[in-house]
This record gives C-alpha cells, structure tokens and sequence, in this order.
C-alpha cells in the first residue's frame, strides 16, 4: 500500500469465520488475563495521561465500544487498529467529547486526564488540551496563518496581537514541519495547498493551542504515499512533546509509527501491547487473525 | 449512416428547448428595448435633472397628466428625486434591519434550536416566503397603520407639520416594519441553506480545536456563508425596490421626501417609491407624456433589477472556490 516495498494482501477477518472466534476474556490462549494486566495502570514506568476505564458507547440501542479500558502514556504513540465499524474512531471521538455531537450517543465507564474525569472539566478546555487532527484535511477558508492562530485566539481571554501570535503560529508550522515550505506564505489560503500540506496545517493547527494529546483519525487515508511518509516521520517526531493517538486501518502504517497498538474487534478490545508483541506475538487468536497475513 | 430513431428524438428535443429558452431570451430583450424606447421622451427632455430636486413631484405630475393635446406642448418637467429617496431609503434600510434579523435567525434555526421546532421552523419560513405581498399590505392597512395614527401620533406633532404634510399612520416607519416582514423569510431560507451548506468537517475541526458553538457559527460557518448573506441581501433588495401595491398601500403614496433631521417625526411622514408610484397612476396611462413619465421609472426599476442580479451572481462567486455550491 503505502511501502515501496511489496508485502502481501491484508488478511482480514472472513465472516465466516467469526462464529469460531472466542471471546477474549474466555480465550484458550489466555490472553484475557496478560491485556488486563498490559492495561492496568503501573504497567509501564512512562506518566500516564488519560485513562479509559470501562467506557462502553451505543449510538441508541446499537452498541459502538464495549467496556474498553486503555492508558495513553506520555511520549507513546497509541495505535487503535481493527476492522471498519470495529468503533475505534468512536472510542478516539470520545476522548476530547465530540461524541457528545451526536445526540444518540450514550457513554457509560469513565475517561479521565491527569485523574480528572473529563466529564467534570468544560469541553472548550478538554479540546484545547486534547486536540484532533480528522481523516479529510479540514482547513478552514482563511490564510494559513488565520488557521494556525485560531485555537490559540479561540482559547486567549483577551484578543492577542498578531506580534504576539506570529511566534506561536512560526513554532506550530515548525512542528508540523510545514514552515520551510509556507514560511515565507503565510497570508495565501490555506486551501490552496495540496492535500498533504493542508493535512500538516491542521496538525499544526491542533499543535497551536499546546495540547497534551493529540487525537488523530486516520490522518493518511485521503494523502499520497509521499505525504503519508512525511506525516508518519513527524508522528514519530512528535511523540516526545505530546501523546498521539491514531487511528488508522492500515496495519502497516501502525507497525510504523505505533509504540503501542490497541487492536479493536466489534466494539471490544481485542489485544493491548507493544508493537511488536502485537505483530509478532499476538496473545489473541481474533489478532492473529487479523495481523497473521502481513508479516507474516 | 442511417440515425437512429433515438438520435433523431434527441436532436429534437435539443431543438426545440433552445428554440423555448432563446425566445425567452428574446422576449426579455424586447421588453427591455419596448420599455426604454416608451420611456427615452421623459429622459431626453428632463436630462440628469431627471433624478434631481425641485418644485412637488405629484404637482409636476398633476401638470404632465393635464398636458394640452398639442403634441408640441406636451408638459414633461419632473424632478424625481423625492421618489428615488423614498425607494432607496426603503430598501436599504429594510434589508439593513432584515440582514441582522435574518441571519440570526438562520444561525438559530441551523444550530441551536431544538429538532423538533426546527421541523416546524423551516418549513413555516418557506411558506412565509411565498406569501402573496398584497395581504401584508391588507395587515398594514387594516391593523397598523390606523394604529399609529390614532395611537403613536399625537394631535401636537400632526400640527407641527400640518401645512407641509399630513400625517395619517401611512409612513416610512410602518413601510419597513412591513417590508421588512416581508423579504426577511426569503432572506432566512437563503442563508439557512447556506448555514447547512458549510461543510461539517470545518464545524468539527473548530469545536475540536476548543472553540464554543455560539463562536464556531460566528468564526467559521457565517464567515464562510458571507457570500450567500449577500446573496440574500441582493435578492430581498430586489423584492423590495419592485414592490409595488404593498408599498402603495401603507407608505401614504406622497411624493413627499422624509427628513431625517425632524427627529422622531421622520419615522411618521409618508413617503412613495417608484414601483408605488407606477401602482398609483396605472390608470393614467392613455395620456401620452405621463404614459412615458411613468415608463421612465419603469426603466429605472429595470436597470436596478438587473444591476442586483448581477451584483448576486457575483456575490456568489468566491463560496465556489471552496467547493460550496448554493
């Protein structure tokens, strides 16, 4: 796909197959207990920023996450892989609360950040600190630097001035490694630029305002497999300012840029490790089903 | 090659739609040509001061009407500017009061109002929309027009300008809050359309970035809508410079221009537009130099119909470029 180099197809999961797949936590190989232990806090030494504690979510009746529990540490990237539906982007979603815009949607367990629940902190402050970054680029119609200076005048008490802004919005662009290109441009519109840089704008965009996490959803899926390389360069770049959790159905690519990957099945959570105990060693059988064709 | 039966029914079909749609064309055209030709007397013998001031317009109506039958002495002086005051301080500040109204409306109906008056909202603007101008006319008669004579004018400030003009409850101010109810639904459904049209991904990317609702709507969907605000505001100035018997009935149809320098009285004289003042004089017609008075404001609404539509089109232009279609 996105590799130069030719790897086989991704197996995915065949339907037919699923009545013979087990429940997780009554799984032959016993992996139920290893991913609840992977999971607990304490189970690394790295700060752990938000946790998800038995969050289940249903759109009405139809339920999206199923008693999910996850630490996002400091300095890691999480990847949420799995089938389409499988409800990670829902589970991404409702980690800054924007599953709050659907009104069907019904969350039970907990997210906290920092130990404070999510729920308790106003929504405005949560998304300044846990910011995304969409599957489409979604700059707005303004110039590139009315985009990179709206989360932080959005979030100012007073109106700043654009002396003050223009550091703030230079050291987003460098982190999002878009100003060598746009330095010298940063009053032309921001949808003029290709796709992958209107993509690095709006990371730059969510890097303004100094999150502590960064959401990503699927952020390659509309790019080029040159964009792709250099956003994954800049997501391995990034995670020692910020927490990166992506989202992404290219397993490839979370093998890549994942230190730890989340695999998700059906709303549940599947398999929880490192990469390369998720891709080498899955403890699940769903996971080796899923991961089993691409390095394998 | 023989054609086909079907090729041949297309070829007519396309035949017979250009046919249709340049008739149109050149119906429109000779309306246009009709118009000016009828109205070309009025001008040439008037020149610019057609537009200016002097003397009482409905006097020097009063004299083109009553000219003699010699073709040679036919009366055509006329000043009109008290007309050309009337129908551009109607419009703009109609549409003025209607653009704030409406477009907060819009941003209501679009974002914040729940779904179930939003499913009894919209349609019912749309249906405002379509309501015939002649029965707001009847209201504004019938119900507020004798209100503010008998209640909001006191007998002191009929005095004050009794030797210059009547007040009767007829006036500017019950014209706009008339015309204003009006163009505003149109005005709502246009730019609610546009509201809707803003992609969801730009809405999701700024609440995301923390951003509150209420500054999402301001910051980035009206920003990105201002085009169709535009829009909106061209198509309710069209309706209003061309409305004519709503305007005929409640505005007092004087030739009397209002004076903003009287204070609150301002708000209680009367005033007439061209489109009313065509209205009222249809009857007058078959003399022939007021025939061609009034086909001269008749070309002049024309000509501002045609200016508005084209300042739309334009309006329109730049959401394009984003990929928003109207």
């Amino acid at each position: 796909m996105n590799s130069p180099t030719p790897l086989p197809p991704i197996k995915r999961i065949d339907p037919s197959r699923a009545p013979k797949v087990v429940d997780p936590r009554h799984d032959s190989l016993g992996a139920a207990d290893a991913i609840a232990a992977a999971v607990a806090p304490g189970s690394s030494e790295r700060v752990e920023r938000m946790r998800i504690d038995d969050l289940s979510i249903a759109y009405g009746t139809k339920p999206a996450v199923r008693n999910v529990t996850l630490p996002v540490r400091e300095g890691e990237v999480l990847a949420l892989i799995g089938p389409s539906g499988c409800g990670k982007t829902t589970l991404l979603r409702s980690l800054n609360r924007l599953t709050e815009l659907t009104d069907t949607a019904v969350a039970t367990g907990s997210i906290t950040l920092d130990g404070q629940n999510i729920h308790a902190l106003e929504a405005t402050d949560l998304r300044r600190r846990v910011s995304m970054v969409f599957q489409q680029p979604n700059p707005f119609p303004m110039s590139i630097f009315e985009n990179v200076a709206y989360a932080i005048r959005e979030q100012a008490a007073r109106r700043p001035s654009k002396s003050t802004l223009a550091p703030l919005v230079r050291e987003a662009l460098e982190d999002a490694g878009l100003w060598d290109e746009v330095g010298d441009n940063l009053d032309h519109p921001a949808l003029r630029l290709s796709g992958g840089q209107q993509q690095r704008l709006c990371i730059a965009r969510a890097l303004a305002s100094k999150p502590d996490v960064l959401l990503m959803d699927e952020p390659c899926s509309a790019l080029d497999p040159k964009s792709t390389e250099i956003i994954e360069e800049l997501i391995t770049r990034l995670r020692e300012k910020v927490a990166i959790v992506i989202v992404t159905h290219n397993l490839q690519q979370a093998h890549r840029v994942g230190d730890n990957v989340a695999f998700m099945y059906l709303g549940e959570l599947v398999e929880y490790g490192t990469v390369d105990q998720v891709f080498n060693a899955p403890r699940a059988e769903r996971t080796q089903d899923y991961v089993g064709g691409v390095f394998g | 090659m023989p054609q086909s039966a079907a090729a041949r029914s297309e070829r007519r079909a396309e035949r017979s739609l250009g046919a249709l749609s340049s008739l149109v064309l050149v119906l429109i055209t000779a309306m246009c040509l009709f118009v000016l030709l009828k109205a070309w007397p009025s001008f040439s013998h008037n020149g610019p001061m057609w537009f200016g001031w002097g003397g009482n317009v409905d006097d020097q109506l009063a004299a083109i009407f009553n000219s003699p039958a010699n073709p040679a002495k036919w009366d055509y002086t006329i000043r009109t500017w008290p007309i050309l005051y009337a129908t551009a301080l109607l419009t703009i500040v109609s549409v003025g009061i209607g653009i704030v109204i409406s477009t907060l409306a819009a941003v209501f109906i679009v974002e914040f109002a729940p779904p179930s008056v939003k499913r009894i909202v919209s349609p019912v603007v749309r249906l405002l929309a379509a309501v015939p101008s002649v029965i707001y006319g009847l209201i504004g008669i019938l119900v507020l027009v004798p209100f503010v004579g008998n209640h909001l004018i006191s007998e002191g400030r009929k005095g004050s300008v009794t030797f210059v003009v009547q007040l009767s409850g007829a006036s500017l101010g019950v014209a706009v809050v008339i015309l204003t109810l009006m163009i505003t639904p149109i005005m709502i459904a246009i730019i609610a359309d546009a509201l809707r049209a803003v992609p969801n991904g730009w809405k999701e990317g700024a609440l995301a970035l923390g951003a509150n609702r209420w500054r999402v709507m301001w910051t980035v969907v009206v920003r990105t809508a201002r085009p169709a605000i535009v829009a909106a505001a061209v198509i309710a100035a069209a309706r209003a410079i061309g409305e004519g018997i709503m305007l005929a009935m409640v505005s007092g149809s004087v030739g009397f221009a209002p004076n903003p320098l009287d204070g609150i009285t301002f708000v209680f004289e009367p005033l007439r537009p061209y489109a009313a003042t065509i209205v009222d004089n249809a009857e007058g017609l078959s003399v022939k130099p007021f025939g061609q008075t009034i086909y001269a404001m008749a070309a002049i609404l024309l000509f501002a119909s045609l200016m508005l539509s084209l300042g739309g089109t334009l309006a329109k232009r730049p959401l394009r470029k984003y990929g928003v279609r109207l």
